[in-house]
Formats: C-alpha cells, sequence, structure tokens
C-alpha cells in the first residue's frame, strides 16, 4: 500500500509539473510578444487564446492514439521539452535576424499548444486501470490547476527577474524532459524498449542542458542587435521609429534613430525653450505648442497658473499616445498632455496652422531639425508669416533652432528668416551635455523685457541666469545667411554642411 | 492600435507568402480618359448636323474655353462688357489648361507652370495681383515652386538641376558658359520678348534654320548640351531641335529674364489659374457646348453650338485656329502649313514613394536621354510634411517623325500599351515603380500645341472675316500660357473697337 501511495504521489506530481511547463510557455510567447512588439493586451490575448485553441486540437487528436500510450507520452513530453525550452531563444533570435517573427510566434504556439493538449488524455487513459475514475478526474484536474497557480506565481515573481525569459523557458523545458525520462522508471512494465526512450531523454536533457549555460550568450548576441542600452521601447509608427532606452536612471528617446532628449538634462533644454519667452508675456492665457508630442515643453507651460489653455499639435498619433500612457514617460513629463488644460491634436503643423483661425498669447515650435526639404518647410517665411497672423500683439514665439555652435550659419539662418517674416528677434541658447550648445530664438512683434519672475522649483533657471543666455560669444556670433524660403530652401544645404563636417 | 496592426498584419502575412506575393505585380486600374477627338472629328467630317431648338440673342460669343479665350472674357468683364458667353466642347473649360483631382490631390492633365512674369509681361502681372499671387512687388511664397525644384536622373542616380552635371567634361562645362553668355547677349538685344509681338523687329535669319543646325553652326558639339537643348524645345513646343526654327529654340532661353526662384505652379498645375478666373466669369462659361458652325447672318454671325443656335455681332474664335476652316461657312483655304505637335500625358497615382538614388524627390523630375519630359509632382506643394501617397504627371510629345504619325499612333494604341511605355520609362529611375502605383489614367492630346517650324515667323494666318476675332495662341506660333493670355485679351479689345 506504502509503495502504491508513494507513485501516486510521484504520478500526480508529474502531472504538477506538466501543467506548471504547459503554462509557462504560454506566458513565456506573451511576455516576449509584448516586449518585443508592444500592446500587451493584444499580443496577450491572441497568444493565450491560440494556444488554448491549439490544445482543443491536442486533446481531440489524443484519440488517434491507440497503442504504446506510455511511450508516446515520454516522446511527447521530449518534444514539448524541447521546442517549448528553446522557444524564447528562437524567439529572441528571429526577432534579431528575420522579418517572421510574428509566424514563428503563432506557429510556435501552436505546436507547443497541440503537443501540451495531448498530454493530459493520454495521461489519465494510461492511468485508468489504476484509480478509479471518479478519483481520476478529481485528482489529475486539480494537480493540473495547482500546476497553472504555481506557474503563474513563479514567472513574474522569481523567474523573469532571475531568470530572465530564455533561461525560464529552457529551465522548464528541462522539468518537461525529466518528467520524460522519470516515466521511463515509472512505467516500465508498459514499455517496450525503455532504454532507447531513456537515451532520447539523456540527450534532450543535454541539449537543454548546453542552451541553459550559453543562454547569456544568445540574449547578449540577439540584444546586441537589438540596441545599445537597455531598450524599453522600440515601436514603429506611421511616421517614424519610436525608440526609448534607459541606461541606468537615464531615459532616451530617439525619432529615427535623431536623440531627442536625455532624461538626465531635458529640464535644461525645455525649461530654456519655454520660460525666457512665456514668464515675459504678461497674463498669457492660450499657448500653442507644434511639435513636442512628448509632453516635456507642455509640462513646463503648465506651471502657469494664468495658462488657460495648452493646445499641442504633433504630426505622429503614437508619440502623443505614448507620453500619455507609458507609465516612465508620464512621470517624466508630469502627466501634462492629460492635463484638463490640454488639448492634444494629430496633425501636420503647416495645414493645420492654415486653416486655424485662433489667436495664441505665446507659442512654442519644437520641431526636429531641418535635415531635408520637408521639415524645412517648417522653419520658412511662408510658415513664420503665417504663424505670426495667430499670434497676439505683445506675443511672443519660441523657437528652437539647432546649435549655433556646431550649425552656426543654419541658427543665425533661422534667426534671419523670422526677421523676414516680420519678427523683432532675440536669440539665445543654453548648454544641453547630451547636446551640446544648443539655440533657441524668441521672436514677437513687440519689444523684449526680460521677465521679472519665474515659476517657482524650477531644476536649471533662475532670474540670475536668464540675461546671459542672451548672450553669445565669439564663436557663436552672428554670420551672414540669406532667409530660408519655401522656394529657396538654403537652410536644409546649409545644416547638411555643417552637420556633415562634424559626423561622418 | 488599428493601423499598427494592419501594418504588422501585412508584414506577417507577407512573410507567411513570401514568394507568393513578393514577386507578384500589384493590379494596376486607369483608362483613356479622353474622347474630345471623336468630337474633333466628326466636325471634321462635318458628320454632326443638329437642328438648332432655340435661338438665342447674344453681343459677342467666345468659341473655346482655354487660357486664351477665358483671359478674352477677363478682359471684356473687367471693360464692362458683359453680353457674352464662351463656348467650350469640353466638360471642363481649361484647354490645355485643364485639371482633374482625386481624393489625394488635384493634378495637372497639361501645362502646369507659368515662368515668373519679367516686368514687360504686364498682363499676367496685373492677372497676378488680382489673384493675390502678387502683392506690392512682391511673390506670394507658397504659389511658387518649391524646394527643390529639378533634377535630372542622369547614369543611375539623380542630380540636382536639369543640366547635366555627373561625368560631364571641362569641355561641356566651357560650351555650358558659352551657351549662357550667347544667350545674354540675345537676351540685351530685345529681340526676344514675351509676349513675341513686344519684342524689337526680328531678325528672320535664325528662323530660316533650325535649333540643331544653329548650334552645329555655333560650334556646340556637347552632347550634353545638345541634349538640353532637345529636351527644351520638345518641353516648350513638342519638338525636336531639328525641327525647330533657331528663332523659337532660343526664344526659350533669351525671353525670359534668369530666373532664380521660380516658376509659379500649383498642385492641378495651370488649372488653378483656370479656377480663379472661372469663379469670376464662370456664369458665362458653357461647357459641352462645341461650335459646329459659325455663319454669316446680316453684319453679324450666326453661330451653332448643339442645339443652341447664338445670334452675335461679333465672334471671338480662341479655339485651336486650324479648326476655324471647318465650321466657318464659306471658309477660305484653311490657314497656313500650321503644324500641331500630338502629346501624350498621364496621371500615375502612387500609394507609397519608390525607392530611388541621389537628388531628393524635385518637382520636376526628368530622366536623361528618355523620349518622355519626365513628370511633376502634384503633392510638391503641398505644405504638408510628410505624405506618403502622390500623384505623379508624365509627358511626352510624340515628336520622332511627322505630327500625323503621332497621331495616328494615338488613336491605335490603347491603354495596356501606355502603361507598359510608363512603367518601362520610369523603371531604371524607380526599379520599385510597379509596386506604388495603383492607377494611370492617360490623356491623348492629337493637337497639343502648335510647332514653331523653321521658317514660322513668316507664315501668316489668312485673314479673319470682319467682325470675327482670332484670339488663340498659336497666332503666336508659341503655345505658351502668356501668349495664349496676350492674344486673347488683344482679340476682346480689338472686339471692343
Amino acid at each position: 500500500m506504502r509503495g502504491t501511495e508513494l507513485l501516486s504521489a510521484a504520478l500526480f506530481f508529474s502531472v504538477f509539473l506538466i501543467a506548471a511547463c504547459g503554462l509557462i510557455y504560454e506566458l513565456v510567447a506573451g511576455a516576449l510578444a509584448s516586449y518585443l512588439l508592444g500592446d500587451s493586451i493584444f499580443q496577450f490575448s491572441t497568444v493565450i487564446g491560440s494556444y488554448l485553441f491549439a490544445m482543443g486540437i491536442g486533446s481531440y487528436l489524443s484519440r488517434f492514439i491507440r497503442r504504446g500510450l506510455v511511450a508516446r507520452f515520454v516522446t511527447i513530453e521530449l518534444m514539448v521539452g524541447l521546442v517549448g525550452g528553446f522557444s524564447s531563444t528562437i524567439l529572441f533570435l528571429a526577432f534579431s535576424y528575420t522579418h517572421a517573427f510574428r509566424l514563428l510566434l503563432y506557429a510556435l504556439v501552436l505546436i507547443v499548444g497541440i503537443l501540451v493538449g495531448l498530454e493530459i488524455p493520454l495521461l489519465m487513459r494510461i492511468l485508468k486501470d489504476r484509480f478509479p475514475f471518479r478519483d481520476l478526474v478529481a485528482h489529475v484536474l486539480t494537480f493540473d490547476y495547482l500546476g497553472a497557480l504555481g506557474a503563474s506565481l513563479l514567472f513574474p515573481i522569481l523567474l523573469v527577474p532571475r531568470l530572465g525569459l530564455v533561461r525560464s523557458a529552457i529551465l522548464f523545458g528541462l522539468l518537461n524532459a525529466g518528467v520524460a525520462f522519470w516515466s521511463t522508471f515509472l512505467f516500465r512494465e508498459h514499455i517496450g524498449a525503455p532504454w532507447r526512450l531513456r537515451f532520447s531523454s539523456l540527450i534532450v536533457l543535454a541539449m537543454l542542458g548546453v542552451g541553459m549555460a550559453g543562454a547569456g550568450h544568445i540574449t547578449a548576441l540577439a540584444e546586441e542587435n537589438l540596441f545599445a542600452d537597455e531598450i524599453i521601447l522600440a515601436r514603429s509608427s506611421r511616421y517614424q521609429r519610436i525608440v526609448l532606452t534607459r541606461w541606468k536612471d537615464d531615459l532616451r528617446l530617439y525619432l529615427n534613430s535623431h536623440l531627442q532628449f536625455s532624461s538626465r538634462d531635458e529640464y535644461r533644454y525645455h525649461e530654456a525653450l519655454v520660460h525666457p519667452g512665456l514668464a515675459a508675456v504678461d497674463g498669457a492665457r492660450r499657448v500653442l505648442i507644434l511639435g513636442g508630442g512628448d509632453g516635456l515643453a507642455a509640462r513646463e507651460v503648465l506651471r502657469y497658473p494664468n495658462v488657460e489653455s495648452v493646445t499641442l499639435v504633433d504630426l505622429d498619433p503614437e508619440m502623443t499616445r505614448l507620453f500619455s500612457e507609458h507609465p516612465l514617460l508620464t512621470k517624466l513629463n508630469g502627466d501634462s498632455l492629460r492635463s484638463p488644460r490640454m488639448r492634444v491634436i494629430n496633425d501636420d503643423a503647416f495645414p493645420w496652422l492654415d486653416r486655424s483661425r485662433e489667436v495664441f498669447d505665446f507659442a512654442v515650435l519644437d520641431f526636429p531639425d531641418p535635415t531635408n526639404f520637408s521639415l524645412g518647410k517648417l522653419y520658412t517665411t511662408a510658415f513664420y508669416r503665417l504663424l505670426a497672423k495667430h499670434i497676439r500683439r505683445g506675443g511672443f514665439v519660441a523657437v528652437q533652432s539647432t546649435s549655433p555652435l556646431f550649425a552656426r550659419q543654419s541658427y543665425w539662418c533661422i534667426v534671419e528668416t523670422l526677421k523676414q517674416a516680420g519678427f523683432r528677434t532675440y536669440p539665445y541658447h543654453v548648454y544641453v551635455p547630451s547636446f551640446g550648445e544648443w539655440g533657441f530664438v524668441l521672436a514677437g512683434s513687440t519689444s523684449f523685457e526680460p521677465p521679472s519672475r519665474l515659476p517657482p522649483d524650477l531644476r536649471f533657471l533662475e532670474m540670475a541666469t536668464i540675461a546671459p543666455l542672451f548672450h553669445f560669444p565669439a564663436d557663436m556670433q552672428p554670420v551672414e545667411a540669406e532667409p530660408n524660403r519655401l522656394n529657396d530652401q538654403v537652410l536644409v544645404r546649409y545644416y547638411e554642411r555643417e552637420w556633415g563636417e562634424i559626423t561622418r | 492600435m488599428g493601423r499598427d496592426h494592419t501594418v504588422n498584419r501585412r508584414a506577417f502575412f507577407t512573410t507567411a507568402f513570401l514568394g507568393l506575393t513578393a514577386k507578384a505585380d500589384r493590379l494596376i486600374t486607369g483608362r483613356i480618359v479622353d474622347d474630345s477627338h471623336l468630337l474633333g472629328h466628326k466636325l471634321r467630317e462635318r458628320a454632326k448636323r443638329l437642328s438648332p431648338k432655340r435661338v438665342e440673342r447674344i453681343s459677342l460669343v467666345i468659341a473655346g474655353g482655354g487660357i486664351a479665350g477665358l483671359s478674352a472674357a477677363w478682359q471684356l468683364d473687367k471693360r464692362g462688357f458683359r453680353d457674352f458667353v464662351l463656348l467650350e466642347m469640353e466638360k471642363q473649360a481649361g484647354g490645355n489648361a485643364r485639371w482633374g483631382e482625386n481624393e489625394i490631390t488635384p493634378f495637372p492633365w497639361a501645362a502646369h507652370y507659368v515662368p515668373l512674369p519679367g516686368k514687360n509681361s504686364t498682363l499676367v502681372r496685373e492677372l497676378f495681383e488680382e489673384f493675390g499671387v502678387l502683392r506690392d512687388g512682391v511673390w506670394e511664397e507658397r504659389h511658387l515652386c518649391h524646394s527643390p525644384q529639378e533634377r535630372l536622373f542622369l547614369h543611375g542616380r539623380w542630380q540636382e538641376g536639369l543640366l547635366p552635371d555627373v561625368a560631364a567634361t571641362a569641355r561641356d562645362r566651357q560650351q555650358y558658359r558659352r551657351f549662357e553668355h550667347r544667350m545674354a547677349g540675345f537676351r540685351a538685344s530685345g529681340e526676344f520678348r514675351i509676349p513675341m509681338e513686344t519684342g524689337a523687329r526680328r531678325a528672320l535669319d535664325l528662323d530660316r534654320l533650325s535649333m540643331a543646325a544653329w548650334m552645329k553652326a555655333e560650334g556646340f558639339d556637347s552632347s550634353y548640351l545638345n541634349w538640353y537643348v532637345d529636351y527644351a524645345c520638345r518641353d516648350d513646343y513638342g519638338a525636336r531641335a531639328s525641327e525647330t526654327s533657331a528663332w523659337a529654340g532660343i526664344h526659350y532661353f533669351a525671353a525670359r529674364e534668369q530666373e532664380e526662384h521660380g516658376p509659379l505652379t500649383w498642385p492641378e498645375g495651370n488649372g488653378w489659374i483656370v479656377r480663379q478666373l472661372l469663379r469670376k466669369l464662370g456664369r458665362h462659361v458653357r461647357t459641352d457646348s462645341m461650335v459646329d458652325r459659325i455663319g454669316r447672318r446680316g453684319n453679324g454671325f450666326r453661330v451653332l453650338a448643339g442645339d443652341v443656335e447664338y445670334h452675335c455681332d461679333r465672334v471671338l474664335f480662341a479655339a485651336p485656329t486650324f479648326l476655324l476652316p471647318y465650321v466657318l461657312e464659306n471658309a477660305l483655304a484653311p490657314v497656313g502649313a500650321v503644324e500641331y505637335s500630338p502629346w501624350i500625358t498621364a496621371n500615375l497615382t502612387l500609394d507609397r514613394p519608390p525607392v530611388e538614388r541621389g537628388a531628393p524627390r524635385a518637382w520636376d523630375n526628368v530622366i536623361f536621354n528618355s523620349p518622355s519630359l519626365g513628370y511633376v509632382v502634384a503633392t510638391h506643394q503641398s505644405l504638408r510634411t510628410r505624405q506618403d501617397r502622390s500623384v505623379w504627371t508624365w509627358y511626352r510629345p510624340l515628336c520622332d517623325g511627322p505630327p500625323a504619325a503621332g497621331r495616328q499612333m494615338l488613336l491605335v494604341r490603347d491603354w495596356s500599351y501606355w502603361k507598359e511605355t510608363i512603367l518601362n520609362d520610369l523603371t531604371p529611375a524607380h526599379p520599385d515603380i510597379r509596386s506604388c502605383v495603383s492607377r494611370i489614367d492617360v490623356m491623348r492630346l492629337g493637337h497639343a500645341m502648335v510647332r514653331p517650324r523653321v521658317g514660322f515667323l513668316s507664315a501668316r494666318p489668312a485673314p479673319a472675316p470682319r467682325g470675327l476675332f482670332l484670339a488663340n495662341s498659336d497666332l503666336s506660333g508659341l503655345s505658351l500660357f502668356e501668349e495664349a493670355q496676350y492674344r486673347g485679351v488683344r482679340a476682346a479689345e480689338k472686339a471692343l473697337g
């Protein structure tokens, strides 16, 4: 009796293990898909759905297995161990080196699901003579669900943080293969040639063992190809490739591999972009931000209690969505995009402004640098003339204007263009470590009086540091430049030449 | 979220069925959009003889709603004369400045720009001042062709500008400079002006040889320069340099001031100008009204157009002048030996920009040594920073061989032939063009523009009967917007006395 009880315990422990393994592969696939593709709701629901569906196929197929149940069961365990164990390895490498990630993802989910779906029906049939049917069903399903619970708790708490996705999957592959190996002893009287199966089991165990040892290399290889720093997000929107990296506490945003900000010093850039101008406009109520979908300039604008509404026009809905939803990013921008004072519009700035009849007290132009003729349109006399019609008398515009040190003629070309468009200009600059010397231009229809006070709690700007911003040392002094016009975009040529001299 | 997934799903399926979808050509739809030659030929065969259902009494009739006819109307209206109609054979006025529109953008069918008018082109300046394009002597920036304006596909890559630069030798460049110097001399002579009638007395000896012959006589043997000059003749006159009067060839280069930052252009090409004119004059315009017959009625005329007979005192004939003998009762002999160039134009709808090498996409994109003139991009003047879908207008004058042969080709070749011709023409510059284009609409223009052949300056149209005034640009021998406008306005002034 005692031997029988032990055997029963061993059998149900196997059920517990294979259930845990089955759930782990499903979680690995869902997590990997969310991690690499984003949109976790979509990834998890499709992965779980296809996985459960595949298990149904497996259960159905089990009726076609008539003889040699134990040998088949062992073989299936080995296959699950091998395919499931290496699933995340395969997917990681596929994402880095092929375009077939999704195809492979669902193919693996289906294969593993079918195999796992075969396990329990087969096991129940193997055990049907040892237990009364009533007990058998109750116990098998109990341990099946217990296994699922164990796996789902273990996965986020221990496995992912300690082992990572690649190793976790391999570890459970080893468990599957272990169950197979063990089964050849448990049911040895039902197997014709146990040595053959034991030998296969050892080979699978060895392969997974090697995989476990080399897992570090595999992840490094895959990630190296993906990103330099740790990537917390990589997404291709219709307009650009958005990549967010983190290295220690430094968050960096790249759009089409151009650095947009580093969280370590972006406050310098955004405080300088907004406050010298906005603090100088008395009682500004309506503010316009063109570009700036990261919500960082908006964060600075919202510091002013007198500002009643902020209109932000950014082309890319993916960008504004990300910066209103991602916890790390909303923390950075102070959840500015979801402020009740914000109005976010996803449109192209030039045509939007052309249609709009609104007038603002202050505007921030935070466009990408004029690297091509399309972006260059946003730095033309035509654009600035149009903008002027939307700024009330006494209002100001702050324009991000590339670096007056690295692209000196480009910078002074933007100043000249604003002048040609009828603005009075007040150029200034600031040092941002991750960018270098960076330039801005304040433009308005009236003369500019530096602000007499600033909002509280700024990290960089203070009254005493404002005046020096407007002083240009010898190596950034004005140079001759033509204005940038739609029909003669000299700025793009200046910019190409100047940045081309520095970066090759 | 939705859009992101369609992209991913598409990528997924492409991967899944690689080999099935990747290589297969996509379906390209389209058609031949014109049918006016049928109308026109009915006229030639005098097949259409509808009896008028009603008679309308009006002071003046303008036949033809191209730039000449519309400019005549513009002038009449300005002078306070409103008792006139303009009869246009097509469904839409505009003539060579006709345009179309789809869900992406308006686009031109033929004429698509106006060079920045110099100080002498007072009428053009006046028109553009009226439209707000010219304000206090400054051209409104958004109507000027945006950067980059022109590029040329040469030796496997795109270069900026149309004068061949890639692999040009010192000799080529020396000839470029000498050619420019010669043209500057002609410019200074005051002989080459727009409108051409306003130029100083013309030296007919330049009209006695072809542009190609003049180039040879002047010692210009650079193949690059000769291609460029030939391109210019095909572009403006629909004729090769060897078929173009040297006077007209030189006029192309010497009549305009060195323009720096022109020309004026719009998504729908010169259709934009037609739109502005129609906004003001539309109530005078009757489309689908082909003039079948013009006959004497007392001191005036009766003009039969469809089922209406107009009884009028004066007729302004702004349709191509070669048509006049076919509609005028008791016509004199057909007007001189004036030739018209047949053209084919097409509008290509692109769902995504094709791959290419070299200089970025410009407004005017020319392919070296191609029988076509390349294409202009309708979305180029858009204020958007990002626009994946576009419409390209592709042009080709049928100038190899006599015009009649070209017109025969227009009649027998079907849409598939032109579709293949166009895609093959563009493939060297854009290898994946077939997977970017979803639609190609083709327009055949049998008599697109008058050809300034050798000796054209001496050709004079037969005198028109009293009370009938000729207005088409073909009177100048040069099919240019400025000439059409000038001829239309002049005819209106004469008609008003």
